[in-house]
């Protein structure tokens, strides 16, 4: 079931809607002439404990990576106590494939602003910080902006509609960070915005109890609340009209994967973008209708389905629907954030398999063992076979060490270390061809060379 | 990342009499940065941001400076600078070029373009050219795949690049 006309891009155009090309930054004027702050004018209306219920009977899933539902993280907040509670909003988007939430903040900001004040109103949050990557220049600067607006509009500040939060007027603040994949992670994020190294710190407590400052903290995706208005204005049943629901027989506790999602097609295909449809299509629905087809009319090899941190399917695999279900279903980490990569019939799957242990080996925040020397080695190995130095053991090695390392494991204190496991290990089960053609031409060389050396 | 060392144990510091982070520039983050945050060490990054901004790069001194203001060690703002890609503890050339080599640009052409950068700046990647005018460093994902390969000179995102509309973009810089 195709999406019926766009939600989180209905000021944005994109295809088939629209043309990006007339794309346009969205002022406050004309985000309320289109029917913008309206949900957050009916959040206002209902008690904050009755909105964080509409957004659990929504089954919003968070939209940033780990895809854990919305409305139970709100209500794991501890009761109020008069003293302050944050929001801080993960916009530091640098999953490699991943440039949706970039998109967003490009041109509809406010969509953004709306949905983080119907979370401040919902969880009693005074104050929010929107922790924007450092590479944002141009979008930070859109971001101050459109507070700035919001501030004047009575959206935030002394005359927010919100009332005060917690004794205190609700504040709005835009965050830099400065280069470091990791504060995308959740309690790195704090620790930076502390004012320190962005180094992940162990749970429990969760920030709900202890985060920001030691206080009470919502940590969302900007996805996850830019959807939040939408929802707030046209109701829980609405958004679950969209998507895909549960099988037949599965328990209500199981959380589905309803309402539209943003998707970033790049690499080989004609038409790289962000595009919106439901949770639910099928890749190859998706690089078809959306991004143009494969370039070159080549065939499939590779597909990352959300970012690399998820891993990599086959191309027997294309038929794969997109929702939070795909790691069962394709045996891989999960929907992560959406963002696509497609790699058609020319690619070596050896470059590419270190190209992302780089990434984890860079991005690592050398906190935990495991992560730091695993990601390290990988890279080293992976160099070694691309070179055409590698040998057999080298292989089994890389599978002995990217199924070691991680939080799902219990070996590390974040998931950066599950995302180089899962990236490499799917590599290399999937693609074990390409990586044994490389070595065996080697050792064969090598065992030359020996014997002459004899 | 903050483990791969970077030698500031041996370097001499050097010293000036006039501030980096000057009277003015303090009122100003008082007024505007300090009361976001509950704590003075909470506005670290933006503080040194504006300092970079204004200098270039972040001196010894000028850590020293930002941790008397902010009320820290300087250590602890030396901890936190030094952890972050985006700061420089040494001086970089006028324009920073920061060509993405992650994934989606590594497929879509981002060696042809090193070459094209190697080639025509005579620097390898984290080296300024001797006219001070570029330094080159790589980047991971720049949030910008769908226009991949891309590159940020300075703070602006170049997206489409190839090695010969690079070549013209940086003869174009003055
Ligand atoms: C290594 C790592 C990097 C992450 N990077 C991001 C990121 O850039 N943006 C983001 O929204 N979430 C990121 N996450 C997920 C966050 O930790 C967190 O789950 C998310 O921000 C929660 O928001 P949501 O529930 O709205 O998705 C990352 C997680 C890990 C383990
Ligand atoms: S798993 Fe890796 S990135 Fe995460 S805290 Fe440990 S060392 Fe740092
Ligand atoms: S991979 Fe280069 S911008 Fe994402």
């Amino acid at each position: 079931m195709a999406l019926a006309e766009p939600v989180l891009c209905k000021r944005i155009p994109t295809a088939p809607w629209g043309d990006p090309t007339d794309r346009k930054l969205v002022t406050y004027e004309q985000f309320v002439a289109t029917g913008g702050y309206e949900g957050l004018k009916k959040a206002r209306a209902l008690e904050p404990k009755a909105v964080i219920e509409v957004i659990k009977a929504s089954e919003l899933r968070g939209r940033g990576g780990a895809g854990f539902p919305a409305g139970v993280k709100w209500g794991f907040l501890p009761p109020e106590d008069g003293k302050r509670r944050y929001l801080t909003v993960n916009a530091d988007e640098s999953e490699p494939g991943t440039f949706k939430d970039h998109m967003l903040l490009d041109y509809d900001p406010h969509l953004l602003l709306e949905g983080i004040a119907i979370c401040m109103h919902a969880c009693r949050l005074d104050t929010a910080y929107i922790y924007i990557r450092g590479e944002y220049h141009l979008q930070a600067q859109k971001l101050i902006n459109a507070v700035k607006e919001a501030y004047a509009n009575g959206i935030f500040g002394p005359t927010s509609l919100l009332g005060q939060i917690n004794g205190r007027d609700p504040a709005c603040v835009v965050h830099r960070g400065a280069g470091a994949y990791i504060c995308g992670e959740e309690t790195g994020l704090l620790e930076s915005l502390e004012g320190k190294r962005g180094w992940p710190r162990i749970k429990p407590p969760f920030p709900a109890v202890a985060g920001a400052f030691g206080r009470p903290t919502i940590i969302n995706n900007v996805e996850t609340l830019a959807i939040c208005g939408p929802i707030m204005d046209k109701g829980a049943e609405w958004f679950k009209t969209m998507g895909k629901g549960r099988a037949a027989g599965v328990p209500a506790t199981v959380p589905a994967s309803f309402g539209p999602k943003l998707f970033g097609i790049s690499g080989h295909v004609n038409r790289p973008g962000v595009y919106e449809e439901n949770l639910g299509i099928k890749i190859s629905e998706l690089v078809n209708t959306y991004g143009g087809g494969i370039r070159g009319g080549k065939k499939l090899k590779a597909i990352v389905p959300g970012g690399i941190s998820m891993g990599v399917l086959s191309a027997d695999q294309y038929d794969t629907e997109l929702d939070f279900d795909i790691g069962r279903k394709a045996a891989c980490l999960g929907l992560g954030t959406a963002g696509v990569i497609i790699m058609d019939e020319d690619t070596d799957m050896v470059p590419v398999a270190r190209n992302i242990a780089r990434f984890f080996a860079h991005e690592s925040c050398g906190q935990c063992t495991p992560c730091r020397e695993g990601t390290g080695w990988m890279y080293k190995m992976l160099t070694r076979i691309e070179a055409g130095d590698g040998t057999t053991r080298d292989l089994d090695l890389l599978l002995e060490l990217s199924g070691s390392m991680g939080a799902m494991p219990g070996t590390t204190i974040c998931g950066l270390a599950d995302g180089a496991n899962w990236a490499i290990r799917t590599i290399l089960n999937k693609f074990w061809g390409d990586f044994e053609k490389r070595v065996r031409k080697e050792r064969y060389v090598s065992l030359q060379v020996a014997s002459a050396a004899k | 990342m903050a483990w791969i060392m970077k030698n500031s144990a041996t370097a001499p510091v050097a010293r000036r009499a006039e501030p980096y982070l000057d009277e003015a520039t303090k009122a100003l983050l008082e007024a505007d940065v300090i009361p976001r945050y509950p704590t003075r060490r909470a506005s670290t990054l933006p503080v040194l941001h504006a300092v970079q901004d204004r200098h270039g790069w972040l001196p010894t001194q000028a850590i020293e400076e930002i941790a008397d203001f902010l009320g820290l060690k300087a250590s602890e703002v030396l901890d936190t600078a030094s952890f972050y890609e985006m700061y420089w503890l040494q001086p970089k050339g006028k324009y920073l070029i920061m060509v993405c080599e992650s994934i989606s640009c590594e497929l879509m052409g981002h060696e042809k373009l090193m070459e094209k950068l190697h080639h025509k700046l005579g620097v390898e990647v984290g080296e300024t050219t001797k006219d001070g005018k570029f330094t080159l460093m790589h980047a991971e994902c720049l949030g910008a795949c769908d226009t991949a390969p891309c590159a940020l000179i300075n703070e602006t995102l170049h997206e489409h690049l190839t090695p010969d509309n690079i070549d013209a973009l940086l003869d174009k810089l003055p």
